[in-house]
């Protein structure tokens, strides 16, 4: 899993409203840069790593929630929320994936071809929300949504 | 679950400050919703929990340069209980599609048995059950189910021991003392040193 980089210049007495612009500018940039690795089906990370990474913003805006004008800010994290919750579907088939394999390992052989038709199953569920996190990453351009968390961020120095 | 909102939050105001306003709201919602939680069979509350813990946990790592050492002590276990409880979730998760997907064979089966020997049959024979295209597909799934089963108690038994040892050691008053403002020096006695 990736670290989430650090955001540089916040102090205990930096104004709440200062550090709700520079963490949540910093977390939108980081999310967009896992953006390409999140479809790869051959490495699961590149979307745990955006997943992560979109908790963390999510988590950003809502700590920092009364900083920013109220519509905006819903839109926003509407939008956010979104490519999260698909973000998950595709992660979830990946750890069941992982784990299922893992166990079934442990198995005796006789055991294992039960296992393996439910991996089965978990893997075109897997294909499919693929094809739902593409669809979610075309949607976040279209919206325009990493330019309006950063004119969210801006907002909120004011 | 929703957040509980945390009131009093001030733009203008310190990061610190507001900070810590968040973090006893959270880590307050943790502590409401364990003994709910700790009843086995409750797992929709151990979920909430969960997410409980994860806000905690990330509304510290927010805060951190703001909190200091205290949050990161804080995020340690709340991150360290978020994973105990998503594991235990997983099992919650993951037992009923197993079962499930037994079943849908096991239906499959039935289907496929019963077409074989035609429509006006008196019986059916046992030697045709290992023809089923199920018969094999199904191995493990009962021993997987097994094991997700025990898995959950198991996890379940450490979730109790860890609150327990949370609670022994003052979780909560612990992180709230440790990202408390620092203490005002002391102002210098008039007069000097005294007679």
């Amino acid at each position: 899993m990736a670290k989430a980089k650090p955001i540089r210049g916040l102090a205990p007495d930096s104004r709440f409203r200062d550090a709700a612009a520079a963490a949540v500018s910093v977390r939108a940039t980081e999310v967009f840069t896992f953006a390409d690795a999140a479809l790869d089906l051959s490495d699961i990370e590149g979307v745990h790593d955006m997943r992560v990474a979109t908790r963390r913003l999510r988590a950003a805006l809502e700590v920092f929630a009364p900083c920013f004008p109220r519509k905006a800010h819903a839109d926003v994290l509407k939008g956010v929320k979104d490519l999260a919750d698909r973000l998950g579907q595709r992660r979830d088939p990946d750890v069941a994936i992982e784990e299922l394999e893992a166990m079934a390992k442990e198995f005796a052989p006789a055991d294992r071809p039960g296992v393996a038709g439910l991996v089965e199953e978990l893997r075109a569920e897997q294909a499919a929300a693929n094809e739902t996190v593409a669809r979610a990453l075309a949607d976040v351009q279209a919206s325009a949504l990493p330019e309006r968390l950063q004119d969210l961020a801006e907002a909120a120095r004011s | 679950m929703k957040a509980e909102q945390v009131k009093g939050l001030k733009p203008d105001g310190s990061f610190a400050d507001n900070a810590r306003r968040i973090v006893k709201v959270r880590v307050d919602e943790l502590y409401a919703l364990a003994p709910k939680a700790l009843d086995v069979d409750r797992p929709k509350k151990l979920h909430d929990m969960r997410i409980a813990a994860k806000r905690l946990r990330y509304v510290l790592e927010i805060a951190r340069p703001a909190l200091g050492k205290g949050a990161t002590d804080g995020v340690r276990t709340a991150k360290a209980l978020q994973q105990l409880l998503g594991d235990i979730h997983d099992c919650d998760e993951m037992l009923p599609r197993v079962q499930a997907h037994a079943a849908r064979l096991r239906a499959a089966d039935v289907d496929h048995l019963t077409r074989r020997p035609g429509r006006n049959a008196r019986d059916l024979k046992p030697g045709l059950a290992p023809t089923a295209p199920g018969a094999d597909r199904n191995r493990g799934l009962e021993t997987l189910a097994a094991h997700l089963a025990a898995r959950r108690r198991v996890l379940f038994a450490r979730f109790e021991r860890e609150w327990i040892r949370l609670e022994a050691r003052d979780f909560r008053g612990t992180l709230l003392a440790a990202i408390s403002p620092p203490e005002p020096e002391a102002p210098a006695p008039a007069g000097g040193a005294g007679p």
